[in-house]
């Protein structure tokens, strides 16, 4: 019973905190778009270079929500597991 | 829950001196076992990356380059170019550093683009949280020595005072912040390269729960993107901030010299003013 209580809340837990996660990561997302699309049309010669940045600043946002993601899953099957 | 039981992620471990582990709640941290795949999936990786530069280096002309070469080229002079914008130009073993971690990862994720289902003891070397973590705390320790090498104990005391500019009531309550702030770094470090190539595990492990006449195209899909675009761009991302770290870790320097110039500047002027009169 208790087991099934602290698998219950293990994946609640990582429902909230995936959720959390994505939100988060689609609104940097987004924001790093929108700049991007804003450097662009102010100097269209510079798309290149802002690419690069905008793809390297994705990269770091959507890090965030990929560790949210491990880290969830690795309470998840810890709780599993039954180690307590 | 039998979906979880073999998940990926479970690195089994090999004893050295028993089964000794420090338990915090759902953690268990083994500090007298080895994981043997990541041992061998990162041997392999270095094995390959150690054997290209050997390659290049051997083969290496002024004319016309090979093309190896002249994507090798193409990365160092990249990466020189960022270590003497955001550290120094007299930098000396930060860019062979931090260029042997940006190749090294990047062809350890690239590894992750092969089936690697068949052998137990083959896995993507950064999907182990003790491989990262081990590249993150070198990078923090070099950091930290290079900060008092640079600017000396006091320099870098001085450091974790951050707003130099603020009164020092305001910058002695900073100090906490400060040393929280470094003591982060090693951790997102490290859990960033970790969650990415691990998550990416996962998803394959989990389209391939799909029949497997569905499951070929967005597994074959997810790799190309997860192994050539997320590998990529965090194997650059590790390497962009550890020279940044290593920037930061200059903090102060500049502003120093600024002041002494000033002051010898001001020195200069008296005497002038002295010898005039």
């Amino acid at each position: 019973m208790n087991h099934a209580i602290a698998i219950a809340g293990a994946l609640i837990g990582a429902g909230l905190a995936l959720g959390g996660g994505a939100i988060g990561a689609a609104i940097g997302d987004g924001l790093a778009g929108n700049a991007t699309i804003q450097g662009v049309s102010r100097q269209p010669e510079a798309q290149g270079r802002l690419q690069v940045i905008m793809f390297l600043i994705i990269g770091l946002v959507e890090a965030m929500y990929f560790i949210n993601l491990a880290l969830g899953f690795y309470f998840v099957t810890s709780v599993a597991q039954g180690v307590h | 829950m039998m979906v979880l039981a073999a998940a990926p992620g479970n690195h089994p471990l090999t004893p050295v001196c028993g089964d000794q582990r420090l338990s915090l709640l759902v953690l268990n941290f083994y500090y007298c076992a080895f994981t043997l795949d990541s041992l061998v999936s990162s041997l392999i990786a270095g094995v390959i990356t150690v054997a290209i530069g050997l390659a290049v280096a051997a083969r290496v002309r002024s004319g016309v380059p090979g093309k190896l070469q002249m994507v090798l080229e193409f990365f160092l002079g990249y990466a020189r170019g960022l270590v003497k914008e955001s550290v120094a130009e007299d930098a000396g073993f930060i860019f062979p550093l931090a260029a042997t971690i940006g190749m090294y990862i990047a062809i350890a994720n690239w590894i992750d683009f092969f089936p690697l289902g068949f052998s137990p003891w083959i896995e993507p070397a950064n999907s182990d949280l003790n491989q990262t973590l081990a590249m993150a705390v070198l990078v923090f320790v070099l950091v930290q020595a290079y900060s008092i090498r640079v600017l000396g104990l006091r320099g870098y005391l001085r450091r974790f005072t951050k707003p130099f500019e603020l009164n020092w009531v305001v910058r002695a309550a900073f100090i906490p912040l400060n040393i929280i702030e470094e003591i982060v770094k090693p951790v997102t470090l490290s859990l960033r390269l970790f969650g990415n190539l691990f998550a990416g595990l996962l998803m394959v492990y989990l389209l391939t729960l799909l029949p497997f006449f569905v499951a070929w195209f967005p597994v074959a899909a997810w790799k190309f993107f997860d192994v050539f675009f997320v590998g990529t761009i965090q194997a650059f991302i590790f390497m962009l901030l550890t020279i940044i770290y290593f920037g930061m870790a200059r903090e102060g320097l500049e502003e120093e010299l600024h002041a002494r110039a000033a002051a010898d500047h001001r020195m200069d002027d008296a005497a002038g003013a002295a010898i005039t009169s």
